[in-house]
């Protein structure tokens, strides 16, 4: 239907006519802020991530090691049996070369989202990341990876204090 | 420690920040109403004549019957105040001492609201008449805010 329609109504505006001031207009910028209650296990999993470490959870009677980990277990329902410190190595599951930004800008470099499997986790279960130090011809599923970690100073107990994934070389495990 | 304890030292909440952001445009009545206070410290209105109502600010077209409406009429900028409230507390929830005065002001079978100022409290009532109090032409940008206040017309 609209595709036959060659003049819509109204007045057609430019990104120009912004810029320019050519026409009258008020910009807002709403005050959007929020505090998200962490829970008891992510909060746990946000102090070790500022302290350099992964955390996940286990529960005994489904033998599962999850992460991030969580107060109840997803299979049986019960109450999670401990908190399990995990390697900061891992493999790559998924990924993806990723040309935009979140804000849908274009990029000539790509970001690199990952999913990887921790190890130490179950297997399947992971985390979503960025790669890094990769050529992104070179990526490729159950390709082995590490954690670059920033500083412990600068870390402030948030998933980025992690900052990429790079490959682990040869001979490393 | 258990693991339905909340470690003491872990962050109890994340805190962000949602990046909203939104032009709102005058569109082409607001265009004309908002250039005719910047450009020559008029306030415009328009006329339909089938309903025989003068809308301020100025609109493209009748509420009631709907017509296109052409005809721009410069209202004046006295206008009698309709309903008034005091402002005690500022935006952000903090206290102020002195009263913001906020006003639905009419004007023809319009009308705006707006702050009154150079007004004594004591006498602030119902029906007063008030006019426009313009900000010197260079000041001006096009918003309603070009209009500082509405003042008690002198006797």
């Amino acid at each position: 239907m609209t595709n036959k329609q060659n003049e819509f109504p109204g007045t057609p505006l430019r990104e120009g006519d912004f810029k320019e001031n050519k026409i009258l207009y008020y910009h807002d910028v709403m005050k959007a802020d929020f505090a998200w209650d962490t829970g008891i296990a992510i909060g746990s999993y946000l102090a070790a991530l500022k302290n350099g470490y992964l955390l996940g959870s286990y529960c005994q009677t489904c033998r599962k090691t999850v992460i991030p980990p969580r107060t109840v277990c997803e299979w049986c329902f019960r109450p999670m049996d401990s908190y399990v410190r995990l390697e900061d190595t891992g493999t790559v599951n998924t990924f993806s070369l990723c040309y935009v930004t979140w804000d849908v800008k274009r990029i000539q470099e790509p970001e690199l989202p990952a999913v990887i499997e921790i190890d130490g986790a179950s297997p399947l279960h992971g985390i979503m990341h960025k790669l890094g130090e990769v050529d992104p011809e070179e990526i490729h599923m159950g390709m082995r990876v590490k954690a670059v970690w920033k500083p412990p100073e600068e870390r402030e107990g948030a998933i980025t204090d992690i900052l990429y994934f790079k490959p682990l070389k040869e001979g490393e495990s | 420690m258990s693991l339905l304890e909340r470690d003491s030292l872990a962050p109890n909440a994340w805190l962000g920040n949602l990046p909203v952001t939104s032009r709102y445009t005058a569109g082409v009545a607001g265009e004309r109403f908002f250039r005719a206070i910047q450009d020559e410290g008029k306030i415009l209105g328009t006329k339909c004549e089938y309903c025989d109502i003068t809308y301020v600010p100025g609109r493209i077209f009748c509420e009631r019957c709907l017509a296109e409406l052409n005809d721009w009429q410069d209202v004046g900028t006295v206008g009698e105040v309709y309903t008034f409230t005091l402002l005690y507390e500022n935006l952000d929830g903090t206290h102020r001492d002195e009263p913001l005065v906020v006003a639905f002001i009419r004007i023809a079978d319009g009308g705006l609201i707006h702050q009154l100022g150079e007004v004594d409290l004591e006498n602030l009532s119902i029906g007063m008449p008030v006019e426009a109090a313009f900000k010197p032409q260079a000041d001006r940008e096009g918003s309603i805010k070009d209009i500082e206040y509405f003042r008690p017309l002198p006797t």
